[in-house]
C-alpha cells in the first residue's frame, strides 16, 4: 500500500513538471486546425514545452476553456471580441487597427488575456458569385451586386441559417447596400458550412449561382467564385491573432516575437492557399503548417 | 414463396440486384470538394453475380457453397472498385478522387448481411473463422496498398498518424466509461432493486439525464471542472480539466448509467422470488444468496446489457471530439466542416468497425460464460 502511494506521488511529481507546459488549443474547423498547428510548431521550435489541444471544439467551447484557465493560448479573430463583449455595433470593430486595439484592451482588463499582433488576413463573411455570372454581369463589389439584384436578375444565394438571419451577415449587407433577396432567391442550408454552400453555387444545384463565403476560404480558388468587395465595411474585421493568458506569457516571454512573425506573414491570398491544401487536397494541417513555416524561413 | 429459398436471401439478393442496376457504383470527382459524375461500369456483371448468389443459397446445395460464394463476393467487391479507381486515375489530374458510390456500399452491406444469415446454422468457431478470413484478406490487401486509389483510403493515408491516435483515444474513452459506469451503476442497480420506490426515482433521474443534449452538457461542465482543476493542481497536472477526457468521460458515464442500472435490476430478477425464498430457508445470508445464486444466474443478463452499453458508448464517444477529448469524432466534424464526405466516412466507418468488433467480443464472452454455467 505504502509503495503504491509513493509511486503515485512520483507520478504526480512527473506530471506536475509537465503541468508547466503551454496548452495550445484551436477551433475545430479547417482554418482553426491550421492556425493551431502554426502556434504549436512555433512554440515547439522555441523550445517551449507544449501540450497539443488543437481542434478542441467550436468557438463557444474553446473560448470558455481559455477564460477558465483550461487552455493557455489559441488563435481567435479580432471581430469575435465584439461578440464576447456585446459591442457588435461599435464602429471600432470595422477598422482593423482599432478592432485589434479594442479587443486587446477589453480582454486584458476583463480576463487577463493578451492579444498578440494579428495576421493581415481578414476572414469575414462575404458573398461570392459564380465566375461566369460575375464576368457577364460585371460584378466586383456589393454595390454592383445590389444594382444587379434590383434590376431583376436571376439570382439565387445559398447560405446557412445563421448567415441569412444573423444581424452581422446578410441582413446587414441588404440594409447597407439597399437590396432585398426574396425567399425564393435564397437556399438556406440549416447547419451548412461554407464548403456546402460554395459547392451548391459552383455546381449550380437548384439554380444556385451565389453563395456565402469566408474571405479566406480554400474552396474559392478551385470553384472559380468571385468574392464581392465590401467597400462600406459592413462586416467587422476578423483578423486571426494568438490570444495568450497573461501569466503564461510572463512565464515564457520568448513566445511573443516568433508567434507575431508567423502571423504577420499570413495574407488573405496565403491563407486561402493554405486552406485549399487542407480542404481541397485533404492534406494534414500539421504537414501544411510545417511546410509553410519552413518556406517562410520561420523554421529551419 | 417456396420453402426452398429463405426470406432473408430473397430480400438481400433483390436489394443487391437493384443496387447493381440502379445505384452508382463509383463517383469520379474533380477534387475533394466538388461532387463527381456517377459511373457503374459493371452493372450487368454484378447483377448476374447477385442472381448466382441467390442460386447458390438454394436449400438443396450444401451450406458451404453459398458461404464460400458470398465470402468471395464480399472480398472481391472492394478489389473491383480499387481496380476501376486505378484505371481512371491513370489518365486524370492529380486532384481527382474516385469515391465509392451508394451502389457499392449497398452491395457490400447486403453481402455482409447475407454472409451473416448463411453462417447462422454453423457452429460459433466456424463462424468466427469465416469472418476472420474475410476481414483478414481485406485488411491484408489494404495493407499491401491495393485500395490506395479509393478516396476513403486516401483520406486514411493523409491522416495516418492522427488516425491511429484517434482510434486509441476512442478506445480509451469508451473503456474507461464502461468501467466507471459498471463500478457505479451495478451497486446503484442493486440498491434500486432492493428498495423499489427509491429505485423508481433513481431510474427517473437517470432517464431525465438521457434527454440532455451532449453539447449542452459539455458546455455546462467546463466551468465546474476547470474550477476543480484549479482547486487541486495535482488533478490538473493529471490532465483533469474543463476540456479533454475528464468532462467527456463524465458525460458518457451519465448516459451509460441508465442501461447499466436497468440491466443490473433485470439480472437480479433473473432468479425467481420463490427460489430466493428457498435459498434463504436453507440458511443462506443475503450476501451468500447474492454471491452464489443471483450473480451466477444473473450474470449473462448483465453481460448482455453491457454489450449494448458498450456499443452505445462507442457511438456516443464521437461527440467527445467537440470538447477536445479527441477520438474518431474528430474526422467526422472536421470532414463536415471541410465538406469532405470521405473524411466523414473515414471516421464513421472506423466507429462502426470498432462497435462491431466490441460487439463480437461481448458475444464471445457471453457464449463462454453460458458454456461454463
Amino acid at each position: 500500500m505504502r509503495r503504491a502511494v509513493v509511486s503515485l506521488l512520483f507520478a504526480l511529481a512527473a506530471f506536475a513538471s509537465h503541468a508547466q507546459a503551454v496548452r495550445v488549443g484551436s477551433k475545430a474547423d479547417n482554418e482553426g486546425a491550421l492556425l493551431g498547428q502554426i502556434v504549436l510548431q512555433v512554440l515547439r521550435h522555441e523550445g517551449i514545452p507544449v501540450v497539443d489541444r488543437t481542434q478542441l471544439g467550436p468557438t463557444s467551447i474553446v473560448r470558455r476553456a481559455l477564460v477558465n484557465g483550461d487552455l493557455d493560448v489559441y488563435p481567435e479573430y479580432t471581430g469575435n471580441a465584439g461578440f464576447f463583449f456585446h459591442r457588435e455595433t461599435d464602429p471600432a470593430f470595422r477598422d482593423p487597427r482599432r478592432a485589434y486595439a479594442l479587443a486587446a484592451s477589453l480582454d486584458l482588463a476583463a480576463n487577463r488575456l493578451v492579444w498578440l499582433a494579428p495576421a493581415p488576413a481578414d476572414n469575414h463573411w462575404a458573398i461570392g458569385v459564380r465566375g461566369d455570372v460575375a464576368r457577364t454581369a460585371r460584378l466586383a463589389t456589393l454595390d454592383d451586386f445590389s444594382r444587379w439584384v434590383r434590376a431583376g436578375a436571376r439570382v439565387k444565394l445559398a447560405g446557412s441559417a445563421e448567415f441569412v438571419e444573423s444581424d452581422a451577415a446578410l441582413p446587414a449587407f441588404q440594409q447597407a447596400y439597399g437590396f432585398t433577396l426574396r425567399g425564393d432567391q435564397l437556399l438556406v442550408l440549416a447547419g451548412g458550412d461554407t464548403s456546402a454552400t460554395i459547392k451548391a453555387a459552383a455546381e449550380g444545384i437548384s439554380g444556385v449561382n451565389a453563395s456565402m463565403v469566408y474571405s479566406t476560404d480554400g474552396a474559392i480558388a478551385v470553384t472559380g467564385l468571385t468574392v464581392l468587395d465590401d467597400p462600406r465595411h459592413i462586416e467587422m474585421v476578423y483578423q486571426p491573432a494568438p490570444v495568450v493568458r497573461e501569466d503564461v506569457l510572463r512565464r515564457y516571454p520568448a513566445m511573443r516575437a516568433p508567434l507575431e512573425a508567423a502571423f504577420r506573414s499570413l495574407t488573405v491570398e496565403r491563407l486561402r492557399r493554405l486552406n485549399a491544401r487542407t480542404q481541397i487536397d485533404g492534406e494534414d494541417a500539421g504537414k501544411v503548417a510545417a511546410d509553410y513555416l519552413r518556406q517562410e524561413k520561420l523554421l529551419p | 414463396m417456396s420453402r426452398r429459398l429463405a426470406l432473408p436471401v430473397v430480400v438481400l439478393c433483390t436489394v443487391g440486384l437493384l443496387a447493381a442496376l440502379a445505384l452508382p457504383f463509383a463517383h469520379v470527382a474533380p477534387n475533394r470538394l466538388l461532387s463527381g459524375e456517377a459511373r457503374s461500369p459493371h452493372a450487368w456483371m454484378l447483377a448476374l453475380a447477385w442472381v448466382m448468389l441467390a442460386a447458390a443459397s438454394w436449400e438443396r446445395w450444401p451450406r458451404g457453397v453459398s458461404v464460400a460464394c458470398t465470402a468471395v463476393f464480399a472480398v472481391a467487391l472492394p478489389w473491383l472498385l480499387a481496380n476501376d479507381a486505378s484505371l481512371w486515375l491513370a489518365t486524370a489530374r492529380a486532384t481527382t478522387r474516385v469515391q465509392a458510390g451508394a451502389g457499392f456500399w449497398t452491395m457490400w452491406l447486403s453481402a455482409g448481411l447475407l454472409l451473416l444469415d448463411r453462417l447462422r446454422a454453423w457452429r460459433p468457431a466456424w463462424r468466427v473463422t469465416t469472418w476472420a478470413a474475410v476481414a483478414g484478406v481485406t485488411v491484408v490487401s489494404a495493407g499491401m496498398g491495393r485500395f490506395d486509389d479509393v478516396a476513403v483510403v486516401r483520406e486514411f493515408h493523409a491522416q495516418h498518424d492522427a488516425f491511429v491516435d484517434a482510434l486509441l483515444i476512442h478506445l480509451r474513452l469508451s473503456a474507461s466509461t464502461l468501467l466507471i459506469a459498471l463500478v457505479i451503476g451495478a451497486p446503484l442497480g442493486f440498491q434500486a432493486w432492493r428498495a423499489r420506490r427509491a429505485g423508481g426515482a433513481l431510474v427517473g433521474v437517470l432517464a431525465f439525464l438521457q434527454t440532455v443534449p451532449s453539447l449542452a452538457l459539455f458546455a455546462l461542465l467546463i466551468g465546474p471542472f476547470a474550477w476543480l482543476a484549479r482547486q487541486w493542481p495535482a488533478l490538473g497536472a493529471l490532465g483533469f480539466g474543463g476540456t479533454g477526457a475528464a468532462p467527456a468521460v463524465f458525460a458518457l458515464v451519465l448516459y451509460a448509467l441508465l442501461p447499466v442500472v436497468r440491466y443490473t435490476m433485470t439480472g437480479l430478477d433473473a432468479v425467481p422470488a420463490d427460489t430466493r425464498e428457498a435459498a434463504r430457508g436453507l440458511g443462506m445470508t443475503r450476501w451468500q444468496l447474492l454471491a452464489r445464486v443471483q450473480l451466477p444466474l444473473g450474470w449473462p443478463v448483465l453481460l448482455a446489457g453491457l454489450r449494448i452499453v458498450a456499443v452505445q458508448t462507442i457511438g456516443l464517444a464521437a461527440v467527445a471530439a467537440l470538447i477536445g477529448a479527441g477520438g474518431l469524432g474528430r474526422f467526422v466534424f472536421l470532414g463536415i466542416g471541410q465538406g469532405a464526405t470521405d473524411m466523414v466516412l473515414l471516421g464513421t466507418l472506423a466507429i462502426i468497425g470498432l462497435a462491431l468488433a466490441v460487439d463480437l467480443l461481448f458475444q464471445g464472452l457471453l457464449a463462454w460464460t453460458e458454456r461454463r454455467a
